[in-house]
């Protein structure tokens, strides 16, 4: 273990001292710099590689690339290389540029400077032969070109121009950067749109076409010179190194080399005029050509109401820029104008455009109204000459208003919103009258709530429930209890009953003691629930007795009394004091219970 | 047959009840007749005395309270005219020629203090505002008796509608009871008060050489949250209250 250990140790120690002396051997290196192109010969579309090789060091700034005013300079990176040939190890590093050519000429390329290990070195200068690109006539040799095109070389100022930039290529293309280089000064452009791809075939070889267009407006009158369009794109040529053949190589897709290329279009010449005089009343500036329409929301109203005019203009040319004036119409009509609408269409690479204006009208008066027509005049840039169009006129029907008020009208921009309610001024402010009718002072109170008035009104209530509360529990117990029944009714029965006795001569005083008898035993009967009419005077007493009735011994006597009137008779006379004697009794016993 | 006798004796408690509820005040009408027709004569000094008058016999009538707060307008007093428009509300709470008047008459004090917010209760129970206390114990009072009678029924016929009604009844006796204490309690608690004097000086304290914390104008409505012998604490907020003489405030 130990000894492996020490292998490890011993090998790394090798190394770092093999990497030690192959660097203090490498700060010996002499430095040298060069520069190098891949071309002394080429064309406008051409790009130049420019590489600066720094052997002896890889640790420099960039180098300083002298002044090159007839090119177009960009960064290609770097790379860097490190080479061991016989224990001796070289270093190098090389910065790429690419040089695009502006012009054409013969061009010197002077020193680059380089500054390493404290010195400043320069490269030797390189001269260059930058000729134009081959002309149309060669163009079916060649694998991309550019086109401009221009719809007309004379032109109004203010007329649609369309510009059109066609990119034809053979090979497939990458990385295009496109510069339409167009002068502010001179021209407003609007963009048509997304460039449109096509094949195109010229002769006999087939081309792909990239096509942009821009429409063009001139700002000023003169003679101008559209500068050429740049385009810089890589090429994709396909290499010819691997075979066709190679099942591997159609498989892993074909091998393709890029070519930088930087193509530019030809100079376009144009003539910008200014419009000829004689321009009519109210023109604008428009040109091209145009139409105008004009179309009511009703023809029918109130006044009051509201209708919606709505003038269209559409047509080719700069639509955007009309504006419309307000309606005359001030005195017969409240115009409250909206927001212009504004579509833009391209048709045929050319602008058209559609603006709408709408105008909300409300009728002061009633009558019949033709509203006037709207004109918009213009320079047809294809006819050279101006125009006027005009809408037809309107004839509106408006009828006196419903309501009889006075308008005060708010409309707001759009016709389906409703118009909000009149706003009614207030001129002045005052209280509300007195009150008269008499009825309203009927219920005048001194005392409103006095206890005895709340007292009754929440106590009556209640004390004329638990009233009848116990009347309906009588009236249940007396439908119910039996013996409560008896003894409640026992003193009305038996008062009755002496009463009819009382009014009848009784000359059978046998009679007479029984029925006395009967109903003093019927009236303790029903007080004290005994079964049938209480037999004997002795069972009376004893149940009387019972229920601590004082008169009970009394009352036994009595009825022994009876029964001997029963045996015994005695004179009519006697018959009332007994009548009055049983009516006491029953009293008295009454009161006990 | 008893049972009948019984529910006739409960009906004629029930009349004598309400008969005995007092209703008229036609001795009363002539004076207002007069007052009225010197107010249509723009008499408004003689028109205000015979409605003053009427009060002082007694004679308490929101419509009243309300005449003589136009009065009052007219005369361009609008600290009574503010007074008894109040006072007025006490009586007839949901009329709206009395609350456009109030307010109104608001508009014309320098001061322009609205009446206060509703409390908490005040807020619960909403439908209280709308309603005179005289009216609140009359609602009550009727269901009372309704609820007493709903519940005699119950007792006779035990079946399922009366005693659903009889709960609701009495859910509404409460709610009405409670209307009542709330009433009561707003009453206490938003004693109102209105500036009579042309101008009165708000004092620290109960005497004239108190501080002078603010001044309040003829009609300036206050909340009075204390009295002391001839001084009332009046508030306008949590912040703002004082003593003021007790002749310059009229509530």
């Amino acid at each position: 273990m130990n000894r492996v250990h020490f292998k490890k140790i011993a090998l790394l120690f090798l190394v770092a001292t093999l990497n030690l002396l192959t660097v203090s051997h490498s700060f010996g290196q002499n430095v040298s710099v060069s520069a190098t192109v891949d071309k002394n010969h080429l064309s406008l579309e051409d790009v130049l590689q420019l590489s600066i090789i720094i052997k002896g060091t890889q640790n420099t700034p960039p180098p300083e690339l002298p002044s090159l005013p007839d090119f177009r300079i960009v960064s290609a990176g770097t790379s860097s290389s490190t080479q061991y040939i016989n224990t001796q190890r070289s270093v190098s590093i090389t910065h790429n540029f690419r040089l695009t050519p502006m012009n054409t000429g013969t061009f010197v390329i002077g020193p680059a400077r380089v500054r390493a290990n404290g010195k400043t070195y320069s490269t030797q200068p390189i001269t260059i032969k930058v000729e134009k690109p081959a002309t149309q006539g060669t163009i079916g040799n060649k694998n991309a070109f550019v086109v401009t095109s221009l719809s007309s070389k004379k032109a109004y100022i203010g007329e649609q121009l369309i510009y059109t930039f066609r990119l034809f290529h053979r090979v497939d293309a990458k990385n295009l950067n496109l510069k339409l280089p167009f002068d502010k000064a001179w021209f407003s452009k609007e963009e048509l749109g997304e460039p449109k791809s096509y094949i195109k075939v010229i002769n006999g070889m087939q081309y792909h076409v990239q096509e942009l267009s821009t429409a063009l407006f001139p700002l000023k009158v003169g003679q101008h010179e559209i500068a050429p369009s740049v385009i810089d794109l890589d090429l994709l040529h396909p290499s010819q190194s691997r075979s066709r053949r190679d099942p591997f190589g159609q498989f892993f897709g074909r091998r393709t080399q890029a070519e930088h290329k930087v193509l530019r279009s030809k100079p376009i010449p144009i003539e910008i005029l200014s419009l000829p005089d004689g321009a009519p009343k109210g023109f604008e500036n428009l040109i091209g050509q145009f139409e105008i329409s004009a179309k009511p929301g009703k023809n029918n109203l109130e006044v009051g109401d509201t209708t919606t005019l709505t003038v269209t203009i559409s047509g080719k040319g700069n639509v955007r820029d009309i504006s419309l004036k307000e309606p005359p119409l001030k005195g017969y009509f409240k115009i409250y104008p909206d927001k212009p609408e504004f579509h833009q269409t391209v048709q045929d690479n050319q602008i058209f455009g559609k603006k709408v204006f709408k105008f909300a009208l409300v009728p002061l008066e009633a009558g019949n109204r033709i509203l006037p027509k709207f004109s918009l005049p213009y320079f047809d840039s294809a006819k050279s000459q101006y125009r006027v169009v005009e809408t037809q006129p309107i004839s509106l029907t408006i009828r006196p208003s419903a309501a009889k008020e006075e308008l005060n009208l708010v409309q707001s921009g759009k016709q389906n919103i409703p118009a909000p309610k009149p706003e009614i001024e207030t001129l002045g402010r005052d209280i509300l009258p007195i009150f008269t009718k008499l009825e309203k002072f009927q219920n005048t109170r001194t005392d409103p709530h006095s206890l005895t008035f709340l007292g009754t009104g929440f106590g009556s209530p209640m004390i004329l429930f638990l009233l009848a509360a116990f009347l309906i529990k009588q009236q249940k117990r007396m439908k119910h209890d039996v013996a409560y029944y008896r003894r409640r009714n026992a003193y009305k029965n038996a008062t009755q009953r002496l009463k009819q006795m009382s009014s009848f001569e009784h000359s059978d005083s046998k009679e007479f003691g029984r029925v006395l008898s009967e109903i003093l035993r019927e009236y303790i009967g029903n007080k004290l629930n005994l079964p049938g009419k209480a037999t004997t005077a002795e069972e009376v007493e004893i149940r009387l007795k019972e229920s601590d009735y004082e008169s009970a011994n009394m009352t036994r006597k009595f009825l022994d009394k009876c029964e001997t009137l029963q045996f015994a008779p005695i004179a009519s006379g006697s018959t009332k004091e007994l009548l009055g004697e049983s009516e006491n009794l029953i009293k008295l016993l009454e009161k006990q219970s | 047959m008893k049972f009948s006798n019984s529910f006739s004796l409960i009906l004629l408690f029930a009349l004598i009840l309400f008969t005995s509820l007092p209703t008229n005040a036609s001795e009363h009408l002539q004076e207002i007749v007069r007052a009225n027709d010197l107010y249509s004569e723009k008499n408004y000094t003689k028109s205000a005395q015979a409605y003053e008058s009427l009060i002082d016999k007694g004679v308490h009538n929101g419509y009243l309270y309300y005449n003589l707060g136009n009065t009052y307008i007219r005369m361009g007093k609008t600290g009574p005219a503010v007074l008894n428009y109040i006072r007025a509300r006490k009586w007839i709470p949901r009329d709206e020629n009395l609350e456009a008047n109030l307010k109104f008459a608001i508009q014309q004090t320098q001061d322009k203090i609205e009446l206060p917010p509703q409390g908490t209760l005040g807020t619960l129970f909403f439908w209280v505002n709308d309603f005179n206390l005289s009216e609140l114990i009359n609602i009550a009072m009727i269901l009372n008796m309704v609820f007493w009678a709903a519940l005699a029924l119950w007792m006779c016929f035990r079946i399922a509608p009366l005693k659903i009604a009889r709960n609701a009844l009495l859910g509404f006796l409460l709610l009405s009871l409670f209307s009542i204490g709330v009433k009561l309690i707003n009453k206490s608690d938003l004693d109102l008060g209105v500036v009579l004097a042309k101008r009165v000086e708000v004092k620290s304290g109960r005497a004239d050489d108190a501080v002078t914390l603010f001044q309040l104008h003829e009609g300036a409505l206050v909340k009075i949250s204390d009295s002391h012998e001839n001084w009332l604490e009046v508030r306008l907020n949590d912040e703002q209250k004082g003593w003021v003489p007790k002749t310059a405030i009229g509530t």
